[in-house]
């Protein structure tokens, strides 16, 4: 390909979803995550290990930094001054937020981690060759590379254990990236399902593995598209859009923003926003005690 | 200046010593479409030509197995590849279902040794002959809907586009390449969407591809299949 070719049709080889002439439809999956109901219990993240088949490093490995945990409870203090017992930690869990314009697509050399049209960030483990480029260019750093071979590695599934592997996902081998897909083996078999019914999906027929585990229901996994799920609800409630890099939320209310106090605050937010990775996943801030 | 010299001299001297080393070695022969995958040795040596083979039209009774088969369906005995993700292997009730009424064949040595797992209540241990790699999903419910049950396309065709043309074999053998590049070729074919008029094929009125395919002026649409590589690779 030739650089002429390339600039002139810029358009057709770098694609920034979403784009006007491909708009999603019928699907397009995102998440909202309500951290005020969140209490940090780590459910997700035990259920997410067990579908996914994610290794367990064990203590030494983790604090190389070698921890395979595709969904993560971040632990933040509060900051109004109190002193530890009193502090009141805050819970964030985190994983790969699907973004729209991924930064970790475009530096993939074998374009092993592609969009897919339903907008999900997806993971090819065959065709990973570990540049670890991705990894490198991801502003949320959850993409998480194989190490060691793990299969083949002590402790991780000892004998019998193996058993209990999810045969719909594949075991990653050694110099392999991988991370969150939204659970897309759940997601292909609600599809298929659907098409051999001649229907779409509808709310509720896919449930990610982190959603299903979760005890508060902070997890809403759905079709963003579709006006009847509850995620669309959510985000149109919380006047979050996902082709913006400010929200309503974040603008004075001189630009037709709204309060900040009061009943009808919005508490809807996607992290890291303003690098316009246009993310799936919308937070929902958690109610402060000041506020209340 | 003369030492580099005779280091690339002798580089190449090296090089082209290990090259033809390397031609001497026996490559592999390329593997084409029709190749036949390994031969497979299975516990019974099923005949699937008597089974599913086209009727001998000389021949009423059907009695001479090498001239005819039975014409059976595929998914009588395969039950689970229009129902599941995986076609799965018939349960050896399947075979007593039918044979422990057939008295003609009974003492044939395939059938006496059919019997024999059947007495002993072990499932026959069939081998597997179509094997994917670990890191690939394959759909038959999606495609034998789609093409057999939407599009009403015979059942030895629909599936010997993948598994060939099983009704002339004993022992199933790999008569595909079963590689990504051919999957691709078949997904790359322009599939009818809609028939004349818009009307959808078999409710399939949406597909899930970058780009929405051009709609005929009479209302036909043709689509590729989906090309996504999440699809496929899990």
């Amino acid at each position: 390909m030739s650089v002429s070719n390339l600039l002139e049709n810029w358009s057709d080889v770098r694609h920034t979803h979403p784009v006007d002439d491909v708009p999603h439809t019928p699907y397009k999956w995102a998440m909202s995550i309500d951290l005020d109901a969140c209490s940090g219990c780590n459910a997700c993240s035990v259920a997410c290990y067990a579908e996914n088949n994610l290794a367990v490093v064990g203590k030494e490995k983790y604090e190389h930094g070698h921890s395979m945990h595709w969904m993560r409870i971040e632990r933040y203090w509060d900051e109004d001054g109190r002193e530890f017992p009193d502090q009141g930690a805050q819970f964030l869990p985190m994983m790969c937020q699907q973004c729209e314009a991924a930064p970790c697509e475009t530096v993939c050399p074998v374009g092993a981690t592609n969009h897919t049209p339903d907008g999900i960030n997806s993971q090819i483990y065959n065709r990973c060759i570990g540049s670890r480029y991705c990894e490198a260019n991801c502003p949320y750093k959850v993409r998480y590379f194989n190490w060691y071979d793990y299969p083949t590695t002590d402790n991780v599934w000892p004998a019998e254990m193996n058993q209990q592997l999810n045969p719909d996902v594949t075991v990653r081998g050694k110099g392999v990236m991988e991370k969150c897909t939204f659970c897309i083996q759940r997601v292909t078999v609600a599809k298929n399902n659907a098409k051999n019914e001649g229907r779409l999906v509808h709310d509720g027929d896919v449930q990610t593995a982190c959603q299903q585990a979760c005890p508060t229901s902070a997890i809403h996994f759905g079709n963003l598209v579709d006006p009847e799920s509850k995620v669309y609800k959510q985000w149109q409630a919380q006047q979050v859009e996902l082709d913006k890099d400010e929200q309503t939320k974040d603008k004075g209310t001189e630009e037709g923003g709204v309060s900040p106090e009061g009943e009808g605050k919005l508490r809807g937010y996607r992290v890291f926003e303003e690098l316009r990775p246009y993310p799936s996943v919308m937070y929902l801030e958690r109610v402060r005690e000041s506020d209340i | 200046m003369h030492r580099f010299i005779r280091l690339s001299v002798l580089l190449m001297g090296l090089f082209a010593v290990a090259s033809s080393y390397a031609a001497d070695a026996p490559l592999p022969a390329p593997m084409t479409e029709d190749d036949l995958g390994p031969a497979i040795e299975q516990p019974i040596e099923f005949p699937h030509n008597r089974h599913a083979g086209l009727r001998n039209p000389d021949d009423p009774t059907n009695s001479d197995p090498l001239k005819g088969g039975m014409e059976i369906n595929c998914m009588y005995c395969h039950t689970f590849a229009r129902r599941s993700a995986v076609a799965g292997i018939p349960p050896l009730q399947k075979c007593i279902g039918c044979h422990q009424s057939i008295d003609t064949v009974r003492d044939k040595p395939r059938i006496k040794k059919l019997f024999e797992y059947w007495d002993a209540k072990k499932p026959v241990p069939w081998k597997k002959v179509h094997d994917l790699p670990d890191f690939v999903r394959f759909n038959h419910e999606r495609h034998i809907k789609r093409f057999i049950f939407q599009q009403n396309r015979p059942v030895q065709e629909a599936c010997g586009y993948c598994h060939g043309d099983v009704k002339t074999m004993t022992v199933a053998r790999r008569s595909k390449l079963l590689s990504m590049g051919w999957c691709v070729t078949c997904h790359e074919k322009e599939h009818l969407v809609t028939a004349e008029g818009g009307i959808p094929v078999g409710n399939q009125a949406y597909w899930y591809s970058m780009h929405k395919p051009p709609v005929d002026p009479s209302g036909i649409v043709k689509a590729k299949g989906p090309n996504d590589c999440s699809v496929c690779h899990k």
